[in-house]
């Protein structure tokens, strides 16, 4: 049996390292979990790769949110929506858009209001 | 036959019924329609609005506006309505006293005292002596937790004060736990080498010792003296999650009492109240007057501008009454408003005690033939002026089935409040109160401190709901309702409004709960107050005993919980009461239009 930790989960692909830093600082301010994972199978089409990394994250986070970050895209999903309808996404964020996204990501979670 | 159209102009909004007359003066109503009134109700540009309703209503039957024969203009009772709200108290803060806010994740927990030092000074500290480190957002969490965790031996180290939003970044990355208080804007205020105390709650609590007086007196070390002046810091930091208190040499909260004026009723005699006493006393000063000619306020203040304001918005209608523009009535609410504190930290808001207040302007008559004068120019219809706005409203309320003579009416506008007992022989009596839908949309506006109008209005007017998921929501009597498709994320988490076109979000931080109990009580404290107030004017001996049938009509008798209200205030007075449903379909509204179509006939015989 697989047992998965109450955690967002966060599927990366040669991560922006700045990026998944402040992405990781905005959930830990908001005091929840999560686990980074690289993903090695990497889809062909690279520039909606986030948001399919967010999707997936999203499907197998105990928590029902997740986080992909591909190079410098960056999307959040949550459980239920469809695969073309992220929470947020971002391509080049800022240090501030970051820490929302991340923040979100875990507000998701708490059932409180996006920032 | 013939196409007749009844035009009711109303302070919000204008309402067309149109009819058709048979030969043998029967009447057969077509259709309905009302758009927002235009310009000041009374005055010529109405005239826009106007045209606009009648072109939608004639356009529901596939004709013309030139196909009506005749325009029945209502003669709108002179009273018009305005609003004001005047803050009684006022919180200032000198020298940067007090910090006290909501921040969502402060770090930590419980209470320390010392004294503030930049971050940037830590390398002077001084040993044995407790410090609070306050760091700007220049500086990362990482940086702040790590020049803190180099130092904490040497130096002692009670609490932190943040500007960023990092309060439980930088405590998971110290060595020692320590209470932190962040999203602290104006940190640059903060004076160096000040003592202070500092609380965070534990989680699902509030702070305790500096919502205390005497709290913040044993933290501080404060006399007896210093701990009176403290008080209204400690008042203002009820309920908070985390707070800051410095201890200033000339630092000082008052709490300031606004002089906000005398109000003067002239009835006979001149009363005055003191806006001060609270909305209670003031309303007992105006039923104790009798029957009063005009009101005013005590020049150079608050209210006595605000009353200016009004009567002068008034005078401009009708130069040539000028002396004849009269205040009759007002309505005063008790209130309080979230203002924000001048010399606030962190956009700190206390309740400050307000009162709003609903004036009626009476003038000798509405400039309601030049109206019809340019109606007629402008449509090639004739246009008549006809019958009393209380009378015909009545008319058009007795179409409600169910209803017979004697009846009561009260019309709930957005202005005013009207009444009008008729008696079986057809004999009428009516009065008019200040203080309708606009003052409960004021209320609301205020007390959410929502500062947008048009905000206030849709709370009033729409039920609400909590998004609690993509795909749920609960509605504020508890209902849950699931939707198939997945609730837009913009909307998740939020109170909503129910609007019928879809959700309308509230940006504010407001609690359901609160928004609902402050809607509940705007209204009630306008309705409930007005409706006893006009109907016992109207009813036969004032005793409301006598008043058997109570018809409800007007704008806001379409509210989904006003009509509740009063049947139920109204129920321990044996008094039949509901929303009125005018021709048996139109609801409460278009009574006084349909009443002109009908008044029509009676004249034709």
């Amino acid at each position: 049996m697989i047992v998965k930790k109450p955690a967002i989960f966060i599927y990366t692909s040669e991560p922006d390292r700045e990026i998944l830093r402040e992405i990781c600082a905005g959930i830990e301010e908001e005091g929840v979990f999560y686990e980074i994972k690289e993903q090695t199978l990497v889809p062909k089409d690279a520039r909606s790769t986030a948001a399919r990394f967010a999707w997936q994250a999203a499907q197998d986070s105990m928590l029902g949110s997740g986080i992909g970050v591909s190079q410098r895209d960056a999307a959040l999903q949550m459980r239920g929506l469809s695969v073309d309808r992220c929470v947020e996404s971002y391509h080049v964020p800022t240090q501030a858009q970051c820490r929302k996204l991340g923040a979100n990501s875990a507000r998701a979670i708490k059932k409180m209001p996006f920032k | 036959m013939s196409y007749i159209a009844g035009i009711d102009i109303g302070n919000s909004t204008t309402e067309v019924c149109v009819g058709e007359v048979g030969a043998a003066g029967t009447v057969h109503f077509l259709t309905s329609a009302s758009c927002p009134t235009t310009g000041t109700k009374g005055t010529p540009a109405n005239v826009h609005g106007i045209k606009a309703a009648l072109k939608q209503a004639m356009a529901q039957i596939g004709q013309e506006i030139d196909a009506l024969s005749c325009i029945r203009l209502n003669e709108a009772a002179p009273v018009i309505g305005d609003t004001a709200m005047e803050t009684l108290t006022e919180t200032i803060i000198t020298d940067s006293s007090m910090i006290g806010h909501n921040p969502s994740t402060p770090a930590g927990a419980g209470q320390a005292v010392g004294k503030i030092l930049l971050l940037e000074d830590l390398s002077r500290a001084e040993r044995g002596v407790p410090y609070i480190v306050a760091a700007s957002a220049t500086y990362t969490y990482e940086e702040i937790a790590a020049k803190i965790n180099a130092v904490s031996d040497e130096i002692t180290i009670t609490g932190v004060i943040l500007q960023a939003d990092e309060a439980v970044l930088v405590e998971n990355r110290l060595n020692k736990k320590l209470p932190i208080v962040d999203e602290v804007a104006r940190i640059d205020k903060l004076p160096n080498g000040v003592s202070a105390a500092i609380e965070v709650a534990l989680p699902g609590q509030t702070v305790r010792m500096l919502s205390n007086p005497y709290g913040i007196a044993t933290l501080l070390g404060l006399n007896a003296e210093e701990t009176r002046t403290v008080t209204p810091i400690a008042k203002s930091l009820i309920g908070k999650r985390s707070a800051v208190v410095l201890k200033t040499p000339g630092g000082d909260v008052h709490e300031n009492i606004l002089p906000a004026g005398e109000l003067y009723f002239h009835a006979g005699a001149v009363t005055s109240v003191n806006l001060d006493e609270g909305a209670e006393k003031i309303m007992q000063a105006l039923a104790d007057a009798g029957d009063i000619q005009d009101i005013s306020g005590q020049p150079d203040t608050n209210v006595g501008n605000m009353l200016n304001r009004i009567r002068k918005g008034m005078s401009e209608l009708d130069p040539t009454a000028d002396a004849d523009v009269r205040i009759t009535d007002l309505l005063a609410v008790d209130t309080l408003a979230p203002v924000l504190i001048s010399g606030a930290l962190a956009g700190e808001t206390c309740l400050e005690k307000a009162v709003g207040i609903a004036a009626m302007v009476k003038t000798q008559k509405l400039p309601m033939q030049e109206i019809a004068d340019r109606l007629r120019a402008e449509l090639g219809v004739a246009v008549t002026v006809a019958g009393v706005e209380a009378v015909m409203a009545s008319l058009g309320a007795l179409t409600t089935p169910g209803t017979k003579l004697p009846l009561a009416i009260l019309d709930m506008g957005g202005g005013s409040t009207d009444a009008a007992v008729i008696s079986e022989t057809g004999e009428v009596t009516m009065t008019h109160q200040a203080g309708a839908g606009e003052l409960v949309s004021m209320l609301i506006e205020t007390e959410l401190g929502l500062g947008d109008r048009h905000m206030a209005e849709q709370i009033k007017k729409y039920p609400l709901a909590k998004v609690e998921s993509l795909f749920h929501m609960r509605m504020e009597n508890g209902q849950m309702t699931f939707v198939e498709d997945s609730i837009d994320p913009r909307f998740y988490g939020r109170v909503v409004l129910l609007a019928e076109d879809g959700l309308i979000r509230i940006e504010q931080d407001i609690p359901m709960e609160k928004i609902a109990a402050v809607r509940r009580e705007a209204k009630r404290k306008v309705f409930v107050t007005n409706a006893f107030r006009a109907l016992k004017k109207v009813a036969p001996g004032h005793d409301l005993r006598k008043i058997s049938n109570v018809v409800l009509v007007g704008g806001s008798a379409e509210d989904f919980e006003i009509p509740e209200m009063l049947m139920e205030e109204f129920a321990g007075y044996r008094i039949v009461c509901g929303r009125g449903n005018v021709r048996g379909s139109e609801g409460p509204r278009n009574a006084v239009a349909t009443g002109l179509v009908l008044s029509y006939i009676g004249e034709q015989k």
